[in-house]
């Protein structure tokens, strides 16, 4: 596996001193759960359910850490209430990483339909989204890290399907 | 025995423990018994309780303590799972069962006819598990913080609420007393 993006992407969370990772798996995100698991400097915990990982998340917020949620875009839907209610409500910074399965490219039909609705919930809820299409776009993610910290709250890394679906 | 008089038994045993307590009447009642900094209430976020525990438990060498309640749990049966599994031994949790949705009209809950919480938790791979009367839970759950082991405590007790206020204190200035009881 030489998945460099993946190995970016992870690397660049581990120097901004993210320290606590969950997710909700996605083929997508294989790679970068692959390294989570192999990587005995960072906690990494699965979780069975976005909202679970972000309960996960804000409790590891309590104890100081910053925090990472790996999951698919078809997950914003399950996790709106706890976003609002829990993570923007006390104020705690969470990076979501999530792969972009309802953007061109993916093969599966009922991805589209959350797809289409991910980036206008992400701005109806004033979360802050970076959007990545291609490799150099990688390189903004640091400072995505430093703004949830500023802004305390939550920040999305949206991964484009054919930019993470080449990395291999 | 309800709700409110089984807060008021566990309140002495918790005063040296992280304690995250459910959405509602629940963090009400516990507001009305005593403020501590060392209580997150949650605010909203309904079935999260026994999640955002875990996550705390796993970033803390201190006991912290989940106030669970039936309909709580039964939204996020699968955190029981991820509990099984990766529940570190400063994790507790009393369920608090009144077999009824409390906050909002005591409803009744599947657990007041078939459904058994205790056996749900056990299946899911969590190794200590005790259902008891509500007014045994807090020996058991001092029993478990002296023990050092992690347990999950299912309370049974009546329905019915106590009439306290909403919780008036800002969500940031619950994070930040709480953060600070966490660090030091």
């Amino acid at each position: 596996m030489n998945a460099p993006f993946s190995r970016q992407i992870i690397d660049t969370l581990k120097d901004k001193q993210v320290t606590f990772f969950t997710s909700v798996p996605c083929k997508l995100l294989a790679n970068m759960i692959t390294l989570l698991e192999q990587d005995t400097a960072v906690a990494y915990h699965p979780a069975t359910r976005e909202d679970e990982g972000l309960g996960m998340c804000a409790g590891a917020s309590l104890a100081g850490k910053t925090t990472c949620i790996l999951m698919q875009d078809s997950g914003l839907g399950t996790i709106i209430n706890a976003l609002a209610a829990l993570v923007q409500f006390y104020q705690l910074p969470i990076v979501m990483l999530m792969s972009y399965r309802g953007s061109p490219g993916e093969p599966v039909p009922a991805q589209a339909p959350m797809g289409m609705l991910t980036p206008e919930l992400l701005k109806l809820m004033q979360i802050p989204m970076l959007h990545c299409h291609e490799a150099k776009d990688l390189n903004e993610i640091a400072s995505y890290v430093d703004f949830a910290r500023v802004k305390q709250g939550p920040v999305v890394i949206l991964l484009d399907f054919h930019l993470m679906s080449g990395d291999q | 025995m309800k709700r409110y008089a089984l807060l008021k038994t566990l309140v002495p045993v918790m005063r040296d423990s992280l304690v995250i307590c459910n959405i509602g009447i629940p963090s009400q009642e516990l507001f009305a018994i005593e403020d501590r900094d060392n209580h997150f209430y949650m605010l909203g976020s309904m079935g999260l309780c026994t999640s955002i525990a875990l996550g705390l438990s796993l970033n803390t060498t201190k006991n912290v303590i989940a106030l669970e309640g039936d309909g709580s749990m039964l939204m996020n049966l699968s955190t029981l799972a991820t509990i099984g599994n990766r529940g570190p031994n400063n994790l507790f949790a009393v369920i608090i069962d009144n077999g009824s949705y409390g906050s909002t009209g005591d409803q009744a809950s599947y657990t007041s006819a078939a459904t058994s919480l205790a056996g749900i938790a056990r299946a899911a791979g969590c190794e200590r598990v005790v259902e008891c009367d509500g007014d045994a839970a807090a020996k058991h759950l001092e029993r478990a913080l002296n023990e050092g082991q992690s347990t999950l405590i299912i309370a049974k007790v009546e329905s019915g609420n106590e009439p306290v206020p909403v919780v008036p204190l800002h969500p940031v200035v619950l994070r930040e007393r709480f953060r600070i009881c966490v660090s030091h």
